[in-house]
């Protein structure tokens, strides 16, 4: 009999040392894994060295909350809502060690990972990036006439943080919509933990198995989580809160606004008190059909 | 007559006008007037455009109205959605799959070379901005790319960027070749002041034609190098009133350009 795999939100982050290299899924204002996120600052994380796929509060939040020594940044941004603020103020002030990647660099830095190689050969394109972080990106030998190669060094997060649609108690986990870079950072991380919107039966899973992007084997927790990508989309089952992106970016003006900020949303709330405090109107009202209505 | 086009609204157009049919072109994040140019001009003369949003992979996501190509809305409305890890592979790999990308930046230099990093050292920069994503390989391996900026000012019109993350022609010449990397590069910039593209030889921006109301004074001033000005530039060509309603029925009908981008 297979145990199962599903923990609390508070015992899937417990085990998650401070220094520890953790790598966030999602896509922008999609699937960011912010029920562990806020998990992760509860719980007092320090150290970390984040590996955040192209993302927006997630690595913001925990950036903010002091949570973070060095980020990858492939992309960090609040599009419509402006530059991502505590990355931002955390970057500009010199505290933040920032280790520039472009997409070439994430994913053959993911795939060296996930084949267990030093590095994966990339084309020289001339940025700056190199100089930038050296240690990510050197220069391969190569003839005279020969295309200019970079190498990418190899990306092995400790531990990966997703978020998903549904997933059963083995850790099948099924995504309704893009799983973006998800399937890749499963592969390449040591240990995988992903919370779901709902926990299905095993029959569920199968009846459309080809929705299964991470397959149990590949998953070490599930935590089921409501809502847990709020305020981001979790596709097919809700839109991004746009409200409570403004306020956030209002919130974190300055370190003391974003201290309020996190009391009242993250540090003093569970995650079923944070629900409450977002309020069940507000969540209903982001549930999506067929949304071109607004 | 329609009413006074808004600077959001010309961008659009302008960049609409130099589409043509069944080419493949790929946007990048935040991008009202790229979305609008594209969806346009497949209203225009490229019904068969084929575009890409980057952040979502999707495709020809066509909607009458503007959306954050963030925005799982997109998602939802595209022909295909593509798995980001092949969608890197179909942006990074395939030389010259595309046909060009239409970018914006916080900085753009004398050669056409973009930066959407930082502004000052990167190591404690004066601003962070939200990094390179597709774009060292948009502009490094698309046919052409378009750089489209809603100010013109000293600090966005650069001698060179501070963190070259897009290469345009490098060092001017024949250095992009000289990297290694295929010809092309940067074909128009758009600003508020005008539009620009790249002399012959040099590679170095000069003035195609000014806004209307705009003069060459003003346009050196708020260019932080040596511009090149062949003559007497012409006056850039207004929005019709067809494509304007075109643009306002069917492509941006809450009116997002009018009020983002005045």
């Amino acid at each position: 009999m297979t145990k199962s795999k599903i923990v609390s939100v508070d015992e899937a982050v417990a085990e998650i040392p401070d220094g520890a290299k953790v790598a966030l899924g999602g896509w922008i204002f999609n699937s960011q894994p912010m029920a562990l996120v806020r998990a992760l600052i509860r719980k007092g994380a320090r150290d970390l060295h984040l590996i955040p796929a192209p993302g927006s509060i997630a690595p913001d939040m925990l950036i903010g909350a002091g949570c973070v020594a060095s980020t990858v940044c492939v992309f960090i941004s609040f599009e419509q809502f402006g530059l991502a603020p505590n990355f931002r103020r955390h970057a500009e002030s010199g505290a933040l060690k920032v280790y520039d990647l472009d997409g070439p660099g994430i994913a053959g830095g993911l795939r060296a990972g996930i084949c267990d190689l030093p590095y994966m050969p990339v084309p020289d394109l001339g940025t700056d990036l190199p100089k930038f972080a050296p240690e990510h990106y050197w220069p391969l030998p190569s003839k005279p006439g020969e295309r200019k190669m970079l190498a990418v060094a190899a990306v092995k997060p400790d531990v990966c943080l997703l978020h998903a649609q549904q997933a059963d108690e083995h850790g099948n986990v099924q995504h309704l919509g893009p799983p973006f870079f998800d399937a890749m950072i499963a592969q390449a991380s040591r240990r995988v933990i992903v919370s779901v919107d709902r926990i299905v039966s095993t029959d569920t899973i199968r009846r459309s198995n080809h929705l299964t992007k991470l397959p149990s084997a590949m998953v070490d927790a599930i935590v089921e989580a409501p809502f847990g990508a709020h305020p981001t989309t979790s596709p097919s089952l809700y839109r991004s809160d746009e409200a409570h992106l403004k306020e956030y970016v209002k919130s974190s003006a300055g370190a003391e606004a974003f201290s309020f900020y996190l009391d009242r949303y993250v540090r003093n709330a569970s995650s079923s008190a944070y629900l409450d405090a977002i309020g069940g109107s507000r969540l209903a009202a982001l549930a999506v059909s067929e949304t071109n209505l607004k | 007559m329609a009413a006074h086009p808004s600077l959001g609204e010309t961008l659009a157009v302008l960049l609409a006008r130099d589409i043509a049919d069944g080419e493949k072109v790929i946007i990048g994040t935040n991008s009202d007037i790229q979305l609008a140019a594209c969806n346009l001009a497949r209203r225009l003369q490229a019904p068969r455009l084929w575009w890409i949003s980057g952040p979502g992979g999707m495709v020809n996501p066509t909607r009458d109205h503007l959306l954050s190509t963030a925005d799982y809305e997109n998602v939802e409305s595209a022909e295909s959605w593509m798995d980001l890890p092949v969608m890197i592979d179909f942006i990074d790999w395939k030389v010259h799959f595309f046909d060009f990308a239409i970018l914006s930046a916080l900085q753009v230099d004398r050669f056409g070379n973009i930066n959407t990093v930082v502004v000052g050292d990167q190591r404690k920069p004066r601003v962070r901005g939200p990094g390179t994503v597709g774009i060292s390989a948009l502009c490094g391996l698309a046919k052409r790319f378009y750089v489209c900026l809603t100010r013109h000012d000293r600090s966005a019109f650069v001698p060179r960027v501070d963190f070259l993350c897009g290469p345009g022609h490098m060092e001017g010449g024949d250095s992009r070749e000289r990297m290694g990397l295929p010809p092309g590069g940067p074909r128009l910039v758009l600003s508020p002041l005008g539009v620009f593209d790249f002399a012959p030889d040099s590679k170095a921006m000069r003035v195609k034609s000014i806004s209307p109301g705009v003069s060459l004074e003003q346009i050196r001033d708020a260019t932080a190098f040596d511009i090149v000005v062949e003559g007497t530039p012409p006056v850039t060509t207004m929005p019709t009133d067809h494509e304007l309603e075109l643009l306002r029925k069917h492509v941006d009908r809450r009116g997002d350009l009018r009020r983002k981008f005045p």
